[in-house]
């Protein structure tokens, strides 16, 4: 058993590895560098040169990654030119505040999902379900900042109940953030609670309809007792992996949502990064969103293995 | 939920309960937080160092030179040697007094090699400062230049406290210590950066209290926090979005000419765009006005011929340049393309509307007889993998006077002298305005340099772009000019209702 886990764990961090050498590949064959576009018109002749020279760009690439992966790897993500700023210095604040958006809008959509799914699936086809599977399908295929962008239009321009992008003053605290998270949180909830919700609702239904259920049924036990005790467990299989999937798709989405709400956090430092050409920045970024990625996947997994006997089995 | 609902919009008011008198600017972060309080700095943080920082001399209502932190100046008759009589008792934001020392120290520093400026180029021009006494300067120059207080009018030339700055020549100095109206209280580019006004500006009382910088990277998100009340101002509005605010009252909207342009460039000197007659068919062919309408919308835009002077500069010329497809036609059957004319336009998103005015052109010139096939390019590495290097390709300049951007863009020695224009005499015309120094006769000669741009230049600038702004009513003292000569200090803002 703790032989599966250090697996597991060794997988992650194979992936981690291997995830941090494409980065490094793609950004080097980007046309144009830091430099060229720092520069833009000014890149020709000495200045050009002198800046190359700076940076440290006229090394061999395979050098350059051996110091960017062995200052990550301690946590030093290095130095970001553009902005005349260690890049642990730029990231430790919006980290904090991506996390507690994308943390926040995880902990009411996921145990709501949950909830909801299970009501959905035990009362499979009455108008409860209906209502709640179709508000779940209109929530999945809007896109978020079409959702955004109706909520601003309702509760900041018409009602004026919340601001409409984030503006904080200088050095704001936690409790500056709050107003401003409303409505990013809401936009990130709604997909969340859909796709979980559909298939905590599928899974529910898929062990409701199984021989086990049917057995219990016709033991006599009483059906709230079923559904806490065998369909609840049994259902939460599947449905983790979604889960962890969506938890992902919440990175994505943060960068977007962030963005439309114009919220501090790592997705619009990495937008910024990226139209600056920011590359430092933006490897480093990126190396976060996939560490998280993998992470909430390993979470996962071991929270299968946690839950199923089955598969703890050795050849697993 | 309700109950939290309710509990999150009353910390919203008072989060928003901003004091009153607070002008609230957006910040674009063109350089995604690397903006520098240095002015002449690549990365300027042009929002915050037109409020900080005073210019020697600054654009008047009809676009010469007008005093700011120089009272007066005159030059000796060959315009080699320029005194100005300073402004006295204007102190810096910490209390030092602003003199003769400063000006030698502010200027010269644009020359540094270390902190290798934008203005360095222009710049060079001045050999030496000398500082007479502490209210009187004399600039002697390397060469003639009848316009010289034109050049420190330029946004960037701003006076600095020689002694904050430490008097290093070769050092940035991002102090935020100036002369301007407002004093920076808080610095944060990403976030939001805080000014207060400076009571002992000598410019008069300064119409707000305080003056905020709010970075928006996105202009959707700065349209949203104009709509919410969040911001009072909005630049640059697209043809889209000035129906959001045109007919509410809540907010004004103004439209201002620029000297802004999107153009497409022919390299003068390869084959078939080396023969002028070819050069001018393709921009006879062209219907400015409506490539205006189509591009930019119709107070988007105001007419050139394809010289870069823009409308509310002293030297533009009054050039007429219709659409005339015979005459295109006659030209290129001269030049030997009777049968019509194929050429490649490279073109990318690098300016507003430059891949519209490629597609209109290439309808325009289609009634004579010129097929245009326009080639996509990557707007990543465009400065550096298209412009200038093809043949036919699109550009973008910001606004400069005529002198500056004439010397730029079309000098034989310019770097980025984009259409190779090659011509001893055009570089003579160019030496000979600079030193004129009978106002009408120079304005003479920027003339002709204007008309022999439309004859056979390589340039095609078809219309010079309006900005649109948007500001909350609450608003007064907004000026209709141009971004960069916004005076944010004669602006007051009213009451806090809203």
């Amino acid at each position: 058993m703790p032989s599966l886990i250090l697996r597991r764990i060794g997988f992650a961090a194979f992936t981690i590895a291997f995830v941090s050498m494409i980065m490094f590949a793609a950004v080097e064959a980007l046309p144009g560098n830091v430099c060229t576009s720092f520069l833009q018109r000014f890149a020709q002749g000495p200045r050009l040169e002198r800046c190359i020279e700076q940076q440290g760009l006229d090394r061999p690439a395979l050098v350059r990654y051996g110091e960017w992966v062995s200052g990550a790897v301690q946590g030093d993500f290095g130095y970001s030119l553009k902005k005349r700023k260690p890049i642990n210095e730029l990231i430790r604040e919006r980290f904090r505040n991506t996390a507690l958006l994308g943390g926040i809008a995880a902990l009411i959509a996921i145990p709501l999902a949950i909830f909801l799914g299970i009501v959905a699936g035990v009362r499979r086809d009455r108008p409860l379900d209906l209502s709640l599977s179709g508000a779940a399908m209109l929530a999945m295929t809007i896109p978020e900042f079409v959702t955004a962008t109706a909520l601003i239009y309702v509760f900041a321009i018409t009602l004026q109940w919340f601001p409409a992008v984030t503006i904080l003053p200088p050095n704001a605290g936690l409790m500056q953030m709050l107003p401003n998270i409303v409505l990013p949180v809401l936009v990130l909830s709604a997909v969340l609670i859909a796709h979980i919700m559909r298939m905590m609702r599928a899974s529910v239904i898929d062990v409701m309809t199984s021989d086990y259920v049917q057995m219990a049924r016709l033991k006599g036990v009483p059906e709230r007792q079923i559904i806490r005790k065998h369909v609840v467990p049994n259902a939460m299989i599947p449905a983790l992996n979604v889960i962890a999937l969506t938890i992902a798709w919440l990175l994505a989405g943060v960068v977007v949502v962030e963005k439309v709400f114009n919220y501090p956090g790592l997705g619009t430092l990495m937008i910024q990064a990226i139209f600056d050409r920011d590359l430092p920045l933006v490897q480093a970024i990126a190396l976060i969103f996939s560490v998280i990625y993998v992470g909430v996947n390993l979470l996962a997994d071991l929270a299968a293995l946690a839950l199923d006997p089955r598969l703890r089995r050795k050849g697993h | 939920m309700k109950k939290s609902l309710l509990l999150s919009a009353a910390i919203a008011v008072l989060g928003a309960a901003a004091p009153a008198e607070t002008l609230r600017i957006p910040h674009e972060l063109g350089y995604g937080g690397s903006e520098s309080m240095d002015p002449i700095s690549p990365q300027r943080f042009y929002e915050a160092i037109q409020n900080v920082y005073s210019r020697l001399v600054r654009q008047g209502d009809d676009g010469r030179p007008s005093a700011d932190l120089a009272l007066s100046w005159e030059a000796t008759p060959d315009a080699r040697e320029w005194t100005f009589n300073l402004r006295p008792d204007v102190t810096f934001h910490n209390a030092n007094a602003f003199t003769a020392e400063d000006v030698a120290f502010s200027l010269m520093r644009t020359q540094s090699e270390a902190i290798d400026s934008p203005t360095k180029g222009v710049m060079e021009v001045i050999d030496r400062v000398e500082v007479i006494d502490p209210l009187t300067v004399k600039v002697v120059l390397k060469q003639s230049h009848a316009d010289f207080p034109l050049l420190v009018m330029d946004y960037r030339i701003r006076m600095l406290d020689a002694e904050t700055c430490g008097n290093d020549l070769d050092a940035l100095c991002e102090s935020g210590v100036g002369t301007g109206p407002f004093q920076m209280v808080d610095f944060d580019p990403l976030g939001t950066t805080t000014f207060t006004r400076f009571d002992n500006y000598y410019g008069g009382t300064v119409g707000t209290e305080n003056l905020e910088l709010i970075a928006i990277a996105d202009q959707d998100a700065r349209v949203a926090a104009l709509q919410a009340g969040q911001i009072d101002f909005i630049y640059a509005l697209s043809a889209e979005q000035v129906p959001l605010f045109a007919n509410n009252p809540n907010f004004t909207v103004q439209s201002v000419p620029t000297g802004r342009w999107v153009g497409l460039v022919m390299n003068t000197q390869i084959e078939p765009l080396n023969d002028p007659r070819v050069r001018k068919a393709i921009r006879m062919s062209a219907d400015r006005d409506a490539l205006g309408k189509l591009v930019y919308g119709k107070d988007g835009y105001i007419t050139s011929c394809d010289h870069p002077v823009w409308s509310g500069d002293q030297y533009r010329a009054e050039i007429d340049c219709p659409r005339d497809i015979e005459g295109a036609k006659a030209l290129l059957a001269e030049a030997g393309y009777a049968d019509g004319l194929t050429v490649e336009l490279f073109v990318s998103d690098i300016s507003e509307g430059a891949v519209k005015m490629a597609e209109v052109l290439q309808n325009q010139a289609k009634d004579a007889g010129i097929t245009i096939e326009l080639v996509p390019a990557p707007a990543d590495g465009y400065w550096g993998d298209v412009w200038m290097k093809e043949p036919f390709f699109a550009t973008g300049w910001s606004q400069r006077p005529a002198d500056q951007i004439l010397n730029e863009a079309y000098r034989s020695s310019a770097t980025w002298n984009e259409t190779a224009w090659t011509s001893p005499d055009f570089d003579a015309k160019l030496d000979a305005a600079r030193s004129e120094l009978d106002f009408d006769k120079r304005k003479a000669l920027y003339g002709e340099l204007q008309k022999e741009l439309w004859e056979n230049g390589g340039s095609f600038i078809p219309v010079h772009l309006n900005t649109v702004r948007a500001f909350s009513a609450k608003l007064s003292g907004v000026q209709p000019v141009e971004d960069f000569s916004i005076r944010y200090e004669g602006i007051a803002k009213s009451g806090s209702d809203s």
